[in-house]
């Protein structure tokens, strides 16, 4: 979880155009993608209870990869449990999983977050994953809208199909092993759903719907192979950064220069020359001290010393606030 | 100098942008010149200047915004701290006290108040200035409305 988040923090800038673009366009159909994004999430997190319920199926081989990649010795349960305790993200070491990490991190970390946002950090998230997706399907076959239909129609196909697919499910010994670790992998999954506290009832119903007849699984929908082969890997990570991105403008840090108008980077964003909390960038603040040397926020005489040591690491957040009010009252 | 023409510009654009965000306030730039600016502020409700236009020139320095930007009543205005001739506002902000956090937007927003709440004790205007000062509420009151009715009610391009 860790390097995701780490490798997830670097991207950041440019998906989120991307986002902010897709975010327009594709509004409409985020609902429905959302439910997509979490069904196949869960199909993920769940693979334990797919493995039983489909270990004939051929085509839904994927989850069967996964098993194999991980499993590659029969200590299996060992690895299992280690699994369990990274909050169910056990797929973490093999490289097929990587993409299909970053998601489920992502939303982890939205729901960590989320407390102190608003909407609109949820609808980037969101957004963001929900366009891979999008950007996805139209590689296939080129066409959003036939998928969903697709889909709906499979959907409602397979909530009648839900109590057939049940009953086989159990008896189904095929791997051995993995049949032990269901009874341990299946609450750490619920656990980690309701840790996430976001559809629960939702996800689990989602994640049954589409077990029964996975060998009738729409063509267009995305498989782990496709994801694999994805090009815009990036997209993939930008949950995070989104987030960070929008906690730093609701956290009223300026974006831009008062002064100038420029846009801070992140030098300036933490450069603090005034104990008023008063944000420049270091331009202004150097034209500033040829001047008069006041401060703009508060009107006194710039500290000299202070200014050498006014790089803070991490501004933080109520010192934010008050220089936002600071500058707008003046 | 580069500095302050693309600041001036950027205000530009925010004020294109944010026109109906302020009624109150109509900035406009010269169309040769980013340094000449105009304003239409309407008077301040529940002041004798309610019901009128005053039109402000704004003259902006080279070393805008470190020096504060030059602004003038063009519209004649009974305000002690207006001086009737040549419109020249008396405003701490617009000296000693500017910051360069300020915009012509809210430099606008400042002369606003300013009319709303007149200070005599620094007049530029001093028969204003001594009515109010003497306690003349209602002759100050008359003739600023009679001002205004003269000079800021006729709608000015």
């Amino acid at each position: 979880m860790a390097d995701s988040i780490a490798t997830s923090r670097a991207p950041a800038s440019l998906p989120r155009d991307l986002t902010k673009k897709k975010r327009t366009n594709k509004k409409l159909k985020q609902s429905k993608l959302d439910v997509r994004r979490e069904q196949w999430l869960s199909q993920v997190k769940n693979k334990g209870c797919k493995v039983d319920s489909n270990g004939k199926d051929e085509s839904h081989s994927s989850s069967m990869r996964i098993a194999n990649v991980q499993n590659g010795s029969l200590d299996n349960l060992e690895i299992r449990s280690r699994g369990e305790e990274n909050e169910g993200s056990s797929i973490h070491d093999s490289d097929l999983e990587s993409l299909m990490n970053s998601p489920i991190g992502s939303t982890l970390d939205h729901n960590d977050s989320s407390k102190g946002l608003t909407g609109s950090s949820s609808s980037i998230t969101s957004s963001g994953c929900c366009s891979g997706n999008v950007s996805e399907e139209e590689e296939d076959d080129g066409c959003v809208d036939d998928w969903e239909a697709v889909a709906d129609a499979l959907y409602a196909d397979d909530n009648q199909h839900k109590p057939i697919a049940e009953s086989p499910a159990e008896p189904e010994t095929r791997v051995e092993s993995d049949n032990l670790e269901v009874p341990n992998h299946n609450p750490g999954v619920d656990l980690s759903k309701t840790e996430s506290g976001k559809v629960v009832p939702e996800s689990r119903a989602n994640c049954q719907a589409w077990r029964p007849d996975d060998a009738c699984r729409p063509q267009s929908l995305p498989t782990l192979s496709k994801q694999h082969s994805f090009p815009m890997k990036s997209e993939w990570h930008c949950g995070r950064g989104a987030i960070t991105w929008t906690w730093q403008r609701l956290s009223s840090q300026p974006s831009s220069c008062p002064i100038c108008y420029e846009d801070l980077d992140v030098t300036d964003s933490s450069f603090l020359p005034c104990s008023c909390g008063f944000h420049l960038c270091l331009f202004c603040h150097k034209r500033i001290l040829e001047a008069d040397g006041r401060c703009p926020g508060c009107r006194k005489q710039y500290d000299q010393i202070n200014v050498n040591m006014c790089f803070n690491e991490r501004v933080a957040p109520f010192q934010l606030s008050r220089s936002c009010s600071m500058s707008t009252r003046f | 100098m580069q500095a302050s023409r693309a600041r001036l510009f950027k205000e530009y654009k925010e004020v294109q942008r944010e026109k109906t965000a302020d009624p109150d306030i109509q900035l406009a730039c010269d169309d040769s010149n980013i340094f000449k600016w105009t304003a239409l502020i309407k008077g301040p409700s529940e002041t004798p200047y309610e019901g009128g236009v005053f039109q402000l020139a704004f003259a902006v320095p080279e070393q805008y915004p470190l020096q504060p930007p030059q602004v003038r009543f063009l519209t004649k205005i009974f305000h002690p701290n207006v001086h009737f001739k040549t419109g020249e506002i008396c405003l701490d902000i617009l000296k000693n006290a500017w910051s360069p956090a300020w915009t012509l937007q809210s430099v606008c927003r400042a002369i606003i108040a300013l009319m709303a709440h007149p200070e005599p004790d620094s007049p530029l205007n001093c028969d204003s200035g001594n009515l109010l000062r003497s306690g003349d509420i209602r002759g100050f009151q008359s003739m600023a409305k009679m001002y205004t009715r003269l000079a800021a009610m006729p709608k000015k391009g």
